[in-house]
Formats: C-alpha cells, sequence, structure tokens
C-alpha cells in the first residue's frame, strides 16, 4: 500500500479569522486585506519596479490573484508570506520587460577593502549621528535610488530583509531559494549600499 | 589597527560575515571569535558599524502614500466594477 505523503505543518495566522469569514462568502470583507496590505506592498512594488504605474499594477495585479486563489489557501505559510510570493512574481515578471538594472552577479571581492589603509580609523558622521539627524526626504530618495540599481535578485531579497522585515527563512521562502543564498546576496546587497551612502555623503 | 602586528586576513574572513553577525546568525563559538576580534581592530569595527548603519537607514526608509486612483482601482476591484 503506497504511503500517504506527510501533511504539510500548519502555520498560525493573525489573518486566518478575515480569511476564513471570506472563503465563507462574505467577499465584501476582502476590503480589509487590501487596506491592512495595500501600502505595503504598494512601497514594496515601488522599491522593485521604480515606476509608481508598474507598482500600482502589481499591487492590483497581486489582490486578484489573491481574490482568485484564497479559497485554496492552505495555511502551509502566513497569509503575509503568500501575499509576497505573489507580489515578488509580479514585480520580477514585471522587470524582466524592462532594462532598468542589467542582471548582472555582485562581487563580494569588489568591497573587500585591499588596503587596509583605505578604511578610516574613526567612524563616518553619516554613521555615528542620530539616524533622525541624516534620514530627510534626500536620502530616502537616494537610498530607493540606489536599490533600484541592485541587479534584481539581490535587489528583492534586500527589500524583503532588511526594509519589509522578513527572516532569512521567510525569505527562502517566500524565493523558493536556499537560506545560504538569501545571506549571500543580502550580504552583498548591504555592501553595495554601503558603498553607494559613503559616496552619497562624501559629495 | 590598534596592534602592528595585525592579522588583515582575519579582517578579510571578519568583513566577509558581518551581516551574518549584525543578524545574530551565527553560532556561538563564531560570534565571539568576531566579538573578540572587532573590539580590538578599530578598521573592522567601522566596517561593522557603517553596515549597521546601511541596515537601520533601510529600515526606516519614508514609506510613499497609496495613490487615489489606486485605491479606487482597489475598491472597484472588490466590488466587482469595471477599472477607471
Amino acid at each position: 500500500m503506497m504511503k500517504k505523503p506527510p501533511e504539510r505543518k500548519k502555520v498560525s495566522d493573525e489573518d486566518a479569522g478575515l480569511i476564513n469569514a471570506i472563503n465563507s462568502g462574505r467577499k465584501s470583507l476582502f476590503h480589509d486585506l487590501v487596506i491592512k496590505y495595500e501600502q505595503k506592498l504598494y512601497n514594496f512594488g515601488l522599491k522593485m519596479c521604480g515606476e509608481t504605474r508598474d507598482a500600482e499594477d502589481m499591487v492590483q495585479e497581486t489582490f486578484l490573484n489573491v481574490y482568485r486563489y484564497l479559497s485554496d489557501f492552505r495555511y502551509e505559510a502566513s497569509f503575509k508570506n503568500w501575499l509576497y510570493r505573489i507580489a515578488s512574481s509580479a514585480c520580477i515578471k514585471k522587470r524582466r520587460k524592462s532594462k532598468f538594472a542589467p542582471q548582472k552577479d555582485i562581487s563580494l571581492e569588489d568591497f573587500i577593502p585591499d588596503d587596509k589603509n583605505n578604511i578610516p580609523d574613526s567612524l563616518p558622521s553619516w554613521a555615528s549621528e542620530p539616524l533622525e539627524k541624516i534620514l530627510n526626504d534626500e536620502l530616502s530618495d537616494n537610498m530607493s535610488e540606489a536599490i533600484l540599481s541592485l541587479p534584481e535578485k539581490y535587489r528583492v531579497v534586500l527589500v524583503l530583509r532588511d526594509i519589509e522585515g522578513f527572516s532569512t527563512e521567510e525569505t527562502a521562502r517566500i524565493l523558493n531559494i536556499k537560506p545560504a543564498s538569501v545571506k549571500v546576496r543580502l550580504h552583498r546587497a548591504r555592501l553595495f549600499l554601503k558603498d553607494k551612502l559613503k559616496g552619497y555623503f562624501s559629495e | 589597527m590598534r596592534e602592528n602586528n595585525h592579522d588583515h586576513k582575519k579582517c578579510i574572513s571578519i568583513f566577509k560575515r558581518l551581516s551574518e553577525y549584525l543578524d545574530g546568525e551565527l553560532d556561538a563559538k563564531a560570534y565571539e571569535e568576531m566579538r573578540v576580534h572587532i573590539k580590538e581592530c578599530v578598521k573592522c569595527e567601522v566596517c561593522l558599524e557603517t553596515l549597521r548603519r546601511t541596515v537601520a537607514l533601510c529600515r526606516n526608509i519614508k514609506m510613499q502614500r497609496v495613490p487615489d486612483r489606486l485605491k479606487e482601482r482597489l475598491k472597484s476591484m472588490v466590488h466587482g466594477s469595471p477599472n477607471p
């Protein structure tokens, strides 16, 4: 007799009540899910796509897919993780059609100082002053631009980990890659941004 | 460096794992080894702190408001009306 495949463990989910209500027929409650996640998803789209129109289309496409497949959702991941999985796929699909960022690899070697004298002996002011003193609109715009110039596979990891706040494991599951790959890509993306920030503050 | 006989190779191996150090993803032994080195090495400390600040800036990046036209599109989608 064939063995049944092991059932995947279900996760507890803060959105379960709402999702169950929607799936039991109260379709208008879907708007509550939209309101809860629209701003986060839109900002995720902006970081990933760059263009407001693309981000808007991505958000709509994502919610349409969620609406379509919500009755099949089985809590094998949290709803939020599932939502970002759909959104990440939509962004990647959209970005492949554009030529904004080249899909090259970032080498760790590029950031290793070949001469230790290149590293300062004290913290630069941008890293030592209070965060609220340096984080203004101009810096936010500059960072967004730097994030957009990251090749996609690094950008999506950085945005999920350092902006959206997902763990290494969650990011790996959202992107269907190994946790070790998340760590490698994240470190290179952070070093890339650190370099850009250094350039921004020294200008 | 604070010491003249400082091992630059050690700095490089630390540099490669700074994110894991910041994220608390190292085992206790590796973490302690790095902590001890960074405490003694100004240049590694600068690398760590500038990376820490980069991450902090990402985490605090300003969020944009959802445009009204997107809110309307989503509302229409939920209530089954055609898109504007």
